[in-house]
């Protein structure tokens, strides 16, 4: 690595990358099938470790740039790599890399047609360059492109399982979302080009230092929301996680939802004035996103579903620190945008880490059960005993519990929090202390869900027969969820490195001295050393009382017995809580937002005698039900009145191409349409 | 340091002087005051029956429950000393780890394939989560007002400025109390006396435990309370000298158990589906509190 970095081009690097992602594109399609896995993780690893080089580059020489030719149309276009990005691409490099290695297990127990699977890994590697393209161009039009082809990639990638008509579906939802973030974020770059006459981002710097900021950034906020699932912006997420295979839903919520913060982030730094009033509408759109998202994942049973809640629910979290930092832009208050954008970005790898890690586990039991609803599961412990307790280890992460690395980015956003409180503005105090509450009550409900979860699939016994006995998944599945855990409790132990990066991205990209107020940032660190001690010092006593008990009760006597069934000597499996039952009070006191569908027939008067009948139940997205849903409905209301145009005779076909051709020309000769 | 002996000693009599409230208001003797620790100690000696359903994380879930609220006793201060740990935001860390340990206890009482405990498990779940903001609100009222953010700063420094802040103390506690009511699984919330599973909370979680572990969990709720007391003693002491504090201290712990013993006596459980509006209810008066805060710092001018 060391060879490299001595290098003086960067652009040779990226000769290089470009090189290795060509090759690698024609291998895998000419190489024989059972070597395709095979050659996309190398390839994958190959792009992964020059592309990490360049980002360490990036990181410590305060930001690389170079030009690569595009044409006469767009011009050079400019490769920025600053901390920012690189932080970003050290993140897609690492989920991709995980989850690379555990799709060749994943895909293992799918026999699909050869095509297919030549596709996926070609899209998938596709896929990787997109989003590192997408941390690294600074054109309009390029950046438009590589988020094409990244929206595009993924897409494909969902599916998968192209035979199913709900994947299909689902599919056909996301491209739509997506080419909705797209125009907005269309919109938003030609508005810039318009004002500015240049398609480099720097357009938008000049743009934000002459005109009003707020408008341009909401115009931004919709088109990056969309990709990172805001609330409201959110839909496509259930339905496409599902969908996808698991390791794609894994690299999709680890990190192409963070494209969607990373495009936040880039617009950020153009800012030059409302950063107040902007700040304090993503903090409160983003507690409101955080509850939403936690809320609904703790009703759904199909536990993919309800991850893909759970991400909606950590964006809100990250969103809460950006608020908090942006306050602190504001208010000229360095403290609060170290604790807020450094909570932010760390929280970006750490539910990286963890969400793909949970999406991971949950792969390996939908892979030896067949059925993400977690109601038919039970007792998985006993037969997946590995898969099982990283799933544990990404729950307890995930709910920000403090032996772990969610807790890290957790703490530093509640510190922003609770230092934002001190304010001489009465309404910035009073939101930061309901926000406080808000991220109470996320952490509260993540806590609730998990265990409903975790329980309800691990836990117990088995509530159904399966149609096969599941088994322990392979090692190649296994080993990068070890590494993820691995490099989870790097963080939860040695976050001090952590933070310092994060210190040179914040230095580097806000340009704010963060020397001035050094003795807060050492603070800070300070404790953050101290709570990897104390968690360190907790497990130690964790594993000492454990010890003890053992001595103890070893000379006990110990017998094994059935569950105690409450005088009841009968019990069936069926009769265990289950997780709707689980989840039902919370369901119950939140109807206003969790509505519940039933499927059922209303007894009759005259019906006396039971025979057997069907009750069903699930939940509706709210923003679904009540907004995107019936917009879409009154939409094709009015477009079925143009329905005429369509009436299936060729003459009017050809009339009205006679007509347009004559605006045209008529248009043309009388000059009306310049 | 000095704050976990006391809470160790408070914790020994704690719940015995409940119980004897009880039975002393409902005209009978009781038994002596060292009788829980007694009934934990001869648990400690027992075998153990363990459910052929449960895995390993029944039998590790007694232990990191047990470990957490020791680990949020250390966080917890008194007076003017120190807790062994400290640090800005520690009142999160606290309420993290209780967390953890609340976690485990859930999914434990899940473990067990039971059609009853996992309901015991959802209403726990249930309960305290809504009982976390009104602690956060709590704490980030007293942040404010003191512009410090570790127990121990925020209980040194409350009542520097004006005796108004005693007031807040008052409500305080009352929001204390009540958290530690739902958290102990005590009366308004939940009856431990019952008989009937299906009315339950904690106890039908736990009804597959016993020996060892059982004694854990037992020991863990003694802790609690007397941690609860000692966060209740904290918003009054300040700075008193530890001649005063240290009497101060077991009285309010002995005045806390006695009320605890007089609300089992003569109140009634909530209804199970008012119980989530009530514990909401509780928010509602750390918002107070942190108008109250803002009155005293003078924001609304």
């Amino acid at each position: 690595m060391i060879g490299f970095a001595t290098l003086e081009n960067s652009g040779f690097l990226f000769n290089i990358y470009i090189g290795i992602l060509l090759a690698g594109l024609i291998g895998i399609v000419i190489i024989s099938e059972r070597l395709k896995p095979y050659l996309s993780a190398l390839v994958v690893l190959l792009i992964s470790f020059i592309t990490s080089v360049l980002a360490i580059k990036g990181i410590s020489s305060n930001g690389l740039e170079f030009f690569i030719p595009g044409g006469s149309f767009i011009g050079d276009i400019p490769l920025r790599i600053d901390a920012l990005s690189a932080w970003f691409m050290l993140i897609i490099n690492l989920t991709v890399t995980t989850g690379v290695l555990y799709g060749i297990g994943y895909l293992r127990a799918y026999k699909p047609i050869k095509s297919v699977i030549t596709l996926h890994w070609v899209l998938l590697v596709l896929f990787q360059s997109s989003m590192l393209w997408v941390c690294m161009v600074q054109n309009s039009i390029a950046f438009l492109i590589a988020w094409e082809i990244m929206s595009l990639s993924s897409l494909f990638l969902v599916l998968f399982d192209h035979t199913d008509s709900k994947v299909i579906k689902a599919g056909i939802n996301y491209m739509v979302q997506m080419h909705l973030s797209v125009a907005f974020l269309t919109v938003a770059f030609i508005w810039v080009y318009f004002k500015t006459g240049t398609f480099d981002f720097k357009g938008i710097g000049t743009y934000f230092g002459s005109n009003a900021n707020l408008w341009l950034f909401v115009v931004f906020f919709l088109g990056f929301g969309l990709k990172a699932g805001f609330m409201g912006l959110h839909s496509w997420l259930p339905h496409a996680h599902p969908a996808a295979p698991s390791h794609v839903s894994g690299i999709m919520s680890g990190v192409i939802v963070k494209m969607g913060i990373y495009g936040i982030f880039r617009v950020i730094t153009f800012l030059k004035a409302d950063y107040i009033l902007l700040g304090e509408i993503v903090l409160t759109f983003s507690v409101l996103t955080g509850l939403f998202g936690i809320m609904n994942a703790a009703v759904h049973r199909d536990f993919k579903k309800m991850l893909a809640y759970c991400t909606i629910e950590n964006i809100g979290i990250i969103g809460i620190g950006i608020g908090v930092g942006l306050i602190g832009l504001g208010r000229g208050q360095n403290v609060l945008i170290f604790l807020g954008f450094g909570g932010a970005l760390l929280h970006v790898l750490n539910h990286s880490l963890f969400k793909s890690l949970l999406f991971y586990s949950a792969g390996s039991v939908y892979q030896q059960t067949h059925t993400r609803d977690m109601n038919q599961l039970g007792g998985l412990i006993k037969k997946m005993p590995q898969t099982a307790l990283l799933f544990l280890i990404g729950a307890l992460a995930i709910g920000g519990i403090p032996p772990f690395n969610g807790f890290i980015s957790e703490f530093l956003i509640y510190s922003g929090l609770l230092a934002g409180i001190q304010s001489v503005d009465i309404a910035q105090t009073t939101l930061m202390v309901v926000s406080v509450a808000g991220m109470s009550i996320i952490g509260g409900i993540s806590v609730f869900a998990f265990t409903k979860t975790f329980g309800t699939i691990f836990l117990g016994s088995a509530r159904t027969e399966l149609h096969h006995e599941p088994r322990e998944v392979s090692n190649i599945m296994l080993v990068p969820q070890y590494l993820i855990v691995l490099v989870m409790l790097s963080i939860a132990f040695f976050s001090g490195y952590f933070i310092d990066v994060i210190l040179t991205i914040l230095n580097g990209v806000f340009n704010v001295n963060m020397e001035v107020e050094n003795i807060d940032f050492l603070r800070y660190s300070l404790v953050l050393q101290h709570i990897s001690l104390y968690s360190f010092l907790f497990f130690a006593g964790i594993g000492l009382l454990f010890f003890i008990r053992r001595a103890i009760t070893r000379k006990r006597e110990i017998t094994y017995n059935s569950t105690w069934g409450c005088g009841y000597t009968a019990p069936t499996s069926r009769m265990q809580y289950s997780g709707k039952s689980f989840t039902k009070p919370l369901s119950k006191l939140f109807n206003f937002v969790l509505i519940e569908k039933k499927n059922f027939n209303e007894l009759k008067n005259n019906e006396i005698f039971p025979v057997s009948r069907k009750y069903s139940s699930s939940y509706l997205d709210f923003w679904e039900h009540w907004l995107i849903n019936p917009a879409i409905k009154y939409l094709g209301l009015f477009i079925d009145l143009f329905k005429f145009f369509q009436n299936g005779r060729i003459q009017a076909y050809v009339l009205y191409g006679i007509v347009f051709i004559l605006i045209v020309f008529i248009g043309t000769v009388f000059n009306l349409l310049h | 340091m000095l704050s976990l002996v006391l809470i160790l000693i408070a914790s020994f009599f704690f719940t015995g002087i409940i119980i004897r409230t009880k039975s002393i208001s409902s005209g009978r003797k009781g038994p002596g005051i060292f009788q829980p620790v007694k009934d934990v100690w001869r648990l400690f000696k027992k075998g153990s029956v363990y459910s052929e359903t449960t895995s390993f994380v029944f039998q590790i879930a007694p232990v990191i429950y047990f470990s957490s609220v020791v680990m949020a006793i250390l966080v917890v201060p008194f007076g003017s000393t120190k807790g062994i740990i400290s640090f800005d935001g520690d009142f999160i860390f606290f309420a993290y780890v209780l967390a953890l340990g609340k976690f485990f206890s859930i999914i434990s009482a899940m473990d067990t394939g039971s059609s009853f405990e996992g309901m015991g498990a959802s209403r726990e779940a249930l309960y305290s989560m809504f009982a976390e903001p009104a602690f956060f609100i709590l704490m980030g009222s007293f942040a404010l007002l003191t512009g410090h953010t570790s127990f121990f700063e925020i209980f040194s420094t409350l009542h520097l400025g004006s005796y108004i802040t005693y007031a807040l103390g008052i409500m305080a506690t009352f929001v204390l109390v009540m958290i530690a009511m739902i958290e102990n699984s005590r009366m308004p919330i939940d009856d431990p006396k019952t008989h009937l599973e299906l009315t339950m909370v904690h106890e039908v979680m736990i009804l597959d435990n016993s020996g060892f572990d059982l004694g854990l969990i037992l020991s863990t709720g003694y802790l609690k309370f007397a941690m609860y007391g000692t966060l209740i003693a904290n918003l009054y002491i300040g700075e008193l000298s530890l001649l005063y504090a240290i009497p101060a201290f077991f009285f309010i712990q002995f005045a806390f158990a006695v009320s605890v013993g007089i609300i089992e006596s003569f109140m009634a459980r909530y209804r199970m589906s008012h119980n989530p509006q009530f514990i909401f209810a509780l928010s509602s008066v750390s918002l107070l509190i942190f108008l109250g805060v803002l009155l005293v710092l003078g924001k609304f001018v």
